[in-house]
This record gives structure tokens, sequence and C-alpha cells, in this order.
């Protein structure tokens, strides 16, 4: 038996992620020291990482060029560099970095927890990083596991609450059971195809025309099921509301974000890349499930009255837009799509967290009577955010939009796409309604104050939001390059 | 040059923006002096047009190329008015705006920004920009009536907002749809108007189309039976908005049924004239007759415009040379004089604080000045000849008679009918003696207000009894478009109603 060669590269965000979880760990139990060495450890981590992605990047390009794309594909078929992967790492450690900063009130007050739930964030990233590059279903299984085993206990971050506790069980029973059911199709696939390699599967059907392909079939449709409940498409989505109530406010923007990211990526590189020759078959399921992911979150959020849960069946509908996406098989599209909701999401969640308080679990809308007269900067700031993810013009979230609308219109999805822009219609209703609230309605209660890590978080949301928006190009580009190979 | 004139109004919001909220005496004339300069460069656009050059002071910029978006802006005759009409009634709206004191700061920033919209959507030659503008208008709008309207305000903003969004909901899908069109023809996407407008399309996907862009702008004109949010809307927001949107919002509608639903979908367009005129028709019609038992004057006005714009449809798709001069031309002239009879409800209602009809009599008697301009614009309003309302509709109503005669003869009754429910309205609220006290001691028209009719006034004589001056630049464009529609479809244009027939040009 050979060694495996092994591409130190290829892995060393993910290696340095996991370093700085365990650092953070160990230096918390030997030494005891404030709130903001652990921090700054954590953000050092995010940063080397962030530089070797770059660095990554740029090997990328330098081989595609070269047109040695088959030299990405390392660790014997387990994990490949390609632009996919490492777009999607950037977004991960973006929102990542975004999502550590607005929870910090948050960490820092949990006292001795702190350092565990930063130690988690690490984790969660590494985990769904490597998911985001796996080649190999069982090291994409794997990832999704340690991300989301990371995710459950955050959820729970605030134990003493009941409605963070509830939250952080019922995420786990259903996400674990959401992953069994994942695994088992991926078991079939396997058992149908003899690979697990993603890229060798595509091969499997260029060459082999299945007669009876019931196992795969099957085997498909429990990955569209496990997958669609990581990302909470309906109907696989009754968690998200609950999770995202529950879980202290100041996390859920990164707990939301990062599963997105990581499980839009997945589900692209699975069905853009490995059974793309299959599409005849699952498209028919992937746009009834997007379709209904669209109407059902954009009606249901029109009559919640807690943000977060409108922010979770937003979620819901955003999940079918992206999924019109993969129909629509542009996968840079779906890149940027998920990668600009996921910064507005953090965004959101920051403004939750500073006018509900970081460790609360209900939102109420009535919380945000007249925002507008009580901190001006961040009623604006969230309405630039919630007017990004209806879609408006002028913001990211339209040229996102406007992105997986054309390609699933080219593929002859027509109808798809009219349910789509009529449900961001729908979900501009629910959107409207905050900002109503903020601007139109007269402020109760004291002046909200406004952390300064929150204010960060927001103004940089709103930057990506608004700058690219109107100049989408560079984020464009980036993700058109971005292909899986 | 056309960069500048949408650049000047957002860098004006930036900068009104940047002022303290205390100094709040200064954000009014800020604005309206920002607003002159745009004012001062629609002048010069006017005055630098040239009729017989079709698209002029091009501009195209690659926005982002693997898409085949672009900054494209151009400027023909059936837009340039548009133009000018907008940087016009924004000083005049801002002017009327003295009562507002509640986030002064904001409502002159949001209002430079909705110019800056506004203009944008007349100006773009690209379908993406035009989209991106067209509903970039809505937000700035949306606030203008939630925050400053009166007391339904926030129902009245949200379902203007629902209304026109859905509609434009389909265009953008339609949109979509072309660009990937001219992708397959092509080789590549684009959104370039030019571009489009060569694109060969079968007769089906064109009429589909045509439907979704006619939806869009039927929502936005409003068209009968769309035309719900539009009263609502109207009614609660401030003056200005009011203004605003009778003024200029609504003929983002009407200005888009001809640039691109003619434009883009000549034989779609001819197979409609008969579904799309029989609306105008009824919209000319309903409008009418609800507006005569309005109680509230501002609704009444707001239902007028119901009506009017049903004749700029119609004169739109009677596809005859005339009509369609007589639609662009009445674009212009409602603005004015429907802008101008919102400007003095606002005056009414800033006194007596109420819009009621009931309530008030004979102002004639304590306000002449202000009832003076009243019946005015009223005449204005209703076609007396020599002034600007009647070259426009005698344009539409001669046009169409040549193709669609039985829906012109209808539409000459809203003719009549408008006689009625503005004279009548004027009848009780300024003829006789005023009985109550609260009606005997109002104050006329201040220097301010007078100054801020005066060029309405003044706009609505020159273009009635000179009407060359706008439809010289207005008619080439107008029979390029129709050349285009005679050349793809093999329909014949007629011109009654041609200019040189019905009137003496002074050229």
């Amino acid at each position: 038996m050979t060694t495996p060669e092994v591409s130190w590269l290829a892995i060393l965000p993910e290696l340095l992620l996991a370093l700085g979880a365990g650092v953070v760990l160990l230096v918390d139990v030997e030494w005891k020291p404030p709130a903001w060495v652990l921090g700054g450890a954590a953000g050092l981590a995010i940063f080397l990482a962030t530089g070797v992605t770059v660095v990554q990047w740029i090997e990328v390009a330098d081989v595609v060029r070269a047109d040695l794309a088959a030299d990405l594909v390392v660790f014997s078929g387990l994990i490949v560099m390609d632009g996919f992967a490492v777009f999607g790492r950037l977004a991960l450690l973006a929102v990542t970095a975004m999502g550590l900063v607005s929870g910090w009130r948050l960490i820092e007050s949990t006292g001795r927890r702190g350092a565990e739930a930063i130690a988690l964030v690490l984790l969660a990233t590494a985990g769904f990083s490597l998911m985001v590059s796996s080649n190999n279903l069982v090291m994409l299984f794997l990832g999704l596991e340690v991300g989301s085993i990371a995710l459950y206990v955050l959820a729970g971050l605030t134990r003493e609450r009941a409605g963070s506790d509830e939250a952080a069980m019922k995420y786990f029973l259903l996400g674990s059971f959401a992953s069994a059911i994942f695994v088992y199709g991926v078991a079939l696939l396997y058992a149908g195809t003899g690979e697990l390699e993603i890229i060798a599967i595509r091969e499997f059907f260029s060459r082999v025309v299945v007669a009876n392909p019931a196992v795969l079939m099957v085997g498909l449709g429990l990955i569209i099921v496990g997958l669609g409940f990581k990302v909470s498409a309906a109907p696989f989505h009754a968690w998200a509301p609950d999770v995202y109530q529950g879980a202290p406010a100041g996390l859920v923007g990164y707990l939301a974000g990062v599963a997105k990211v990581a499980g839009f990526a997945a589900m692209a590189r699975i069905f853009l890349t490995g059974v793309v020759e299959l599409e005849a078959s699952w498209v028919p399921v992937m746009g009834g499930i997007a379709a209904l992911s669209m109407l059902l979150g954009s009606v249901v959020a029109l009559v919640q009255s807690d943000v977060k849960r409108m922010l979770a069946y937003s979620g819901v509908a955003h999940a079918g837009f992206i999924m019109t996406g993969v129909v629509g098989a542009v996968s840079d599209g779906v890149l940027f799509y998920v990668a600009v909701y996921a910064l507005q999401l953090v965004g959101a969640f920051a403004v939750v967290s500073a006018v509900s308080g970081p460790a609360v679990t209900a939102s109420e809308l009535s919380d945000y009577k007249g925002l507008a007269a009580k901190s001006p900067g961040l009623a604006a700031g969230f309405s630039v955010l919630l007017l990004g993810m209806a879609g408006m013009p002028l913001t990211a979230g339209f040229v996102a939009k406007f992105g997986v609308f054309s390609g699933a219109w080219d593929r002859g999805q027509h109808w798809l796409v009219i349910i789509a822009v009529l449900a961001s219609v729908i979900a501009l209703a629910f959107y409207l309604r905050i900002i109503v609230t903020m601007y139109m309605e007269d402020a109760e209660g004291a002046e909200t104050a406004v952390p300064v890590p929150v204010r960060w978080v927001v103004l940089l949301a709103v930057a990506a939001t608004i700058g690219w928006g109107i100049f989408p190009g560079f984020l464009l580009d980036l993700a058109s390059d971005a292909l899986a190979l | 040059m056309l960069t500048a004139l949408i650049l000047t109004p957002m860098v004006g919001a930036v900068v009104v923006a940047l002022v303290p909220a205390r100094r709040r005496e200064l954000h009014l004339p800020l604005g309206i002096g920002l607003s002159m300069i745009t004012l001062t460069l629609a002048g010069y656009l006017f005055w630098a047009f040239d009729p017989v050059a079709g698209y002029q002071f091009a501009e195209d910029l690659a926005w982002y190329r693997p898409w085949g978006i672009g900054w494209r802006l151009g400027v023909d005759g059936i837009s340039m008015p548009m133009v000018v009409l907008t940087a016009l009634l924004i000083p005049i709206s801002l002017g009327a705006s003295t009562t507002i004191t509640r986030r002064v700061k904001e409502f002159v920033a949001l209002t430079l920004l909705l110019e800056a919209g506004m203009i944008g959507a007349f100006l773009a030659t690209d379908l993406f920009l035009f989209f991106v503008f067209f509903e970039a208008v809505l937000i700035p709008m949306y606030f203008i009536i939630g925050i400053w309207g009166s007391e339904r305000r926030v129902y009245a903003a949200f379902k203007f907002f629902i209304y026109t969004a859905f509609g434009s909901a389909l265009m953008l899908a339609g949109i979509i749809a072309l660009a990937l069109i001219h992708n397959a023809q092509a080789g590549a996407p684009s959104f370039d108007l030019a571009d489009l407008m060569r694109l060969d399309i079968s007769a089906g996907t064109e009429r589909w189309l045509f439907a979704g862009f006619a939806l869009a702008f039927a929502v936005k004109v409003p068209l009968f039976p769309l035309h719900t949010w539009l009263p609502d809307a109207h009614t609660e927001a401030p003056t200005a908005g009011s203004i605003l949107l009778a003024g200029v919002l609504l003929k983002l509608g009407t200005y888009g049924l001809i640039r691109f639903n003619l434009g883009l979908f000549p034989q779609a367009s001819v197979d409609s004239v008969w579904i799309m005129g029989t609306l105008a028709v009824v919209g000319i019609i309903y409008g009418a007759v609800v507006a005569i038992v309005q109680p509230d004057l501002k609704r009444l006005v707001a239902y007028s415009s119901v009506s009017h714009l049903g004749f700029v449809v119609l004169g739109t798709f009677a596809l005859t040379s005339g009509s369609l001069q007589g639609a662009v031309i009445q674009n212009v002239n409602h603005g004015l004089t429907t802008g101008a009879l919102f400007l003095l409800v606002g005056m009414i209602y800033d006194r007596r604080h109420t819009k009621q009809i009931s309530e008030l009599d004979g102002l004639q008697k304590v306000m002449p000045r202000l009832s003076g301009f009243f019946l005015f614009m009223v005449f204005a309003s209703i076609g007396l000849p020599g002034l600007n309302g009647f070259i426009g509709e005698f344009l539409v109503l001669i046009g169409s008679y040549a193709t669609l005669a039985p829906l012109a003869v209808l539409a000459a009754l809203g003719v009549i009918l408008a006689a009625i429910y503005l004279l009548w309205a004027y009848q009780r609220v300024f003829t006789g003696l005023p009985r109550s006290e609260e009606n005997r001691v109002l104050s006329d028209l201040s220097i301010r207000e007078l100054a801020l009719l005066a060029p309405l006034a003044a706009l609505v004589v020159v273009i009635g009894l000179y009407p060359g001056l706008l439809l010289d630049r207005i008619a080439p464009s107008t029979e390029s478009t129709l050349d285009r529609i005679e050349a793809s479809t093999g329909f014949t244009v007629s011109y009654p109603g041609r200019l040189e027939d019905v009137l003496v040009v002074g050229r």
C-alpha cells in the first residue's frame, strides 16, 4: 500500500483553524486569560487561514492556467483544491470573522464558557471549510458532521435559558436525523456507481447509461433531503424558526450563515459536478422544492411577529432562490448569492442582537418600534440589509437574484422563474413590515445603545450590500473563476 | 452630460445628508438650490437638443461585460420632455414643503434621490439599468408617503410599494428573457435597447413578453383595473409627494409603454391595440365618473389622473402619428396641470386643514388669487383651447379616431365628464359666500406660493399657444417609432392629425 501524497497547502486553512481552537481551549484551561486574549488568538487563526486561502487562490489560478487541473485533486482524491472550494472558504471565513465580532458581547458575558464558544466557532468553520473542498462524499460527510455538531452546541450556549436549551436539543435531534438520511443517500449512490469521489461519479455517468436507476434515484432523493434540511429548504425547514428564535441572538447569524454557505456549496458540487448527467431526473425534484420553499417561506414570514422567526422563514425562501440557481446550473450564481446572503444575514442578526440583547432568545417586532428615532444609524443599516435581502436594485441582493433567475430561465425553467419573481414580491412585503415598524411608528422606551463591534459588522455588511450592488463585477468575476473541477 | 443630470441630485442628496440635522433651516433652501443646478442642466439639454438626431448625448460604459449590462444613456424626443418636466417639478415640490417640520433633512435628501432615480429611468437605454432606476424610485417614494403622509399613510405607502413591485416582477422575467434571446441569436447576452430592438422574436414569445412589460407599466400608469393603489397613495402623500407622483412617477408607466412596448414588441403592439385602447377608455370614463362623486378634493384630483392618463394610453396604442405625439405631449401637460392642482389643494389644506369639499365654500371671496390659479388649471385640465390640455387631447382624439373610432368617441365623453367634475368641484369649493367662520379668515397666496405656481401657469399658456416648441422636438422620435412598427409588421400607420394639417405651427 502506498502512502497517500500529502498536499499541506490544500488543508492548511483547516489545520490553522483547528489548531486555533485547540490553543484557545488549552490556554484557557492553563492560564485563564482575559477574553480578549482568546479572541485575539481566534482572530489570528482566521487571519492566517484567510491569508493561506488567498495563496491557494493564486496557486489554483496558476495550475489551471498551466492546464494541470488534475493536480488539484489531492489526498488520493479526498480533497480538491479548486476555485469553487477557495471561494466557498473565503465566504466562510468572512462570515466567521463577522460572526465572532458581532457575538463578542455574548461570548464575553458567558464567562468561562466563552473560550468554548470561540473554540467551537473555529471548529465549526474548519469542518464546513473541509466540506466545501471535499471531493469524496464520506469526507464531505465528515466535514458536515464536525461543523454541525459544533453548531448544535453553540445553539445551546446560553443553556440556562429554556429557549436556548430547547433550540439546541431540537437542532441536534433533527440535525442528526438529517445527517443519517444524507449518509444513507451517499451509501445508495455508492451502491449504484461503485464510486465515492464526486469527479469519479461524473465520469461514471458519462461512460455508463444506467438502465434501471431506482437505487440511484432513491439515493439522490435522500441526499436532497439531507442537504435540504441543512440549508432549511421547505418542507425540511421546520427546525429553523425554533432554532433561530431559541439560539442566542449574538450567534444566530454565524450559525445560519456558515451552514448555508457550506450546504449550498456541497449541493452545487454534488449535483452540478457529480450527477450532472442525471439532471433530467433531479431537476424536477429540486425545482419543486425550490418553488415550495420560496412560496412557503415568503408567505409564512408575512405573519410572524418575531423578527428572528421572520428571518428564519425568509431564510427558507432564500434557500428556494438559491436552489433555483442550482436548477439553473449556474454554480457561480449560487456562490455569489450565498456569499452575499450570508454576509447580510450576519449583519441582520447583529442588529437583532443590538436591539434585543445578545443573549435574549425572543425578538418581538414591537421592540423595533421607532428604532429610526432611537438610533438612526442602526435603523438605516438594517433597512439596507433588509432591502438587500429583498433583492431591490442597487443592492447585491438584486444582482444575486438576477444571476440565479437568468440561469434558470436559460435552462427553460420559465415557471420556476415566474414563481421566484412573484415570491420575491411577497417577501418584500415582510421586509417592508420591519422597515415600517422602525420608521413609521412612534418610539417606545429608551435609546438603543449600539455596541461598537455590532456597529462595525453592520457597516461592513451594508458596504458589501451596496458596494457589490453597484459594482458587482469584482465578486462576480471571482465567482465565475471559481469553477468546480 | 446625461450622467451629470443623474449625479447632481444624487450628490445633492449626500450633501444635504451631511448638513447636521439641527441646522434644519438650511436643508430646504439647500435642496432647492441643488435641484436648480439640475434644472439648469435640463434647460441646457432642451436648448441643445437636436430634434432630428434621434438618440443623442449617448453614453455607453460597460458595467459588467459578461452579462452585457452597461451604463447606457441617451435621450430622444420622447424622453427629453420628461426629463425637463422632472427637473422642473422637483424645486417646485420642495418649495411647497415648508410645512414639513419633522425630519426635514431626510425629506429633502429622499426627494433628491427620487429625482435621480426618475431622471435615470427616463435616460436609460439599457434595460437592466432602466429596471434598476424604475425600482429604485419606489424606495424614496415609499418613505415620503409613509413618513410624511397623513393618517393612513402606512397603509397607502405599503399598497403603493407592493402593487408596483408586483407589476415590475414579471417585467424582470421579461428583461431576462430578452437578454437570453439575444444570447441565443448573437452569442452574448445584451441589455442594450438598440441591440434588443433588432432581435427576431417569435410571435408567441413576443406576446408573452409584451404582456409582462405591459403589466408593469399598466400598474404604474395606472390603467383600469390596476389603479386602486393610486387614490390612496395620492390622498395620503404629502403635497410634494402627490405632485411628483402625478407629475412624474406615473409617467414612467406611459413612457415605458411607448419606449419599450411599442419599441420592442411591434407585432404584439399592433395586435393589442383594441385591448389596450379599451382598457384606456374604461379608465377614462371610470376615473371621471368616480371623480364626480368624491367628497375629498385631493382624491378627486387623483381620480382625474386615472382619467387623463387613459388619454395618453389611448393615444399610444391608436398608433397614429397624431395620437402618439398627443400622448407624449399630454404626458407633459398632465404633469404641469395636475401637479399644479395638487399644489393648490395642498395650499388650501395648509390653511384650512381639510380637503373635504363639503367643508369648503366661497373661497373665491377670501382667496381670489388662489382661486384664479385653480380655475386656470381646471380650464387647462379640461382642455380649453389656447391652453396646453387642448393640444394633447385634440391630437389624441383626432388620431385615435382613425384607427379606433368607437373608442375615440367614447373617450370624447371623458372630456365632457372632466368639465363636469372639475367645474362642479370648483363651484362647490370656491363660488358663493363663505358660510363658516374658518373659511372667512383664510389668507391668499404668498409671494413664495406665487413663485411656485407662476412657472407652471406660464408653461401651460406657452404650450397651449405655441405647441410647436415641444411638438417639433417630439415628432421626429414618435415618427421613427411608428416607422419601425410599420416596417416590421406591415401595419399601415395613418397620419390624420399630422401637425401640418391641423395646426399652424410657427417654424
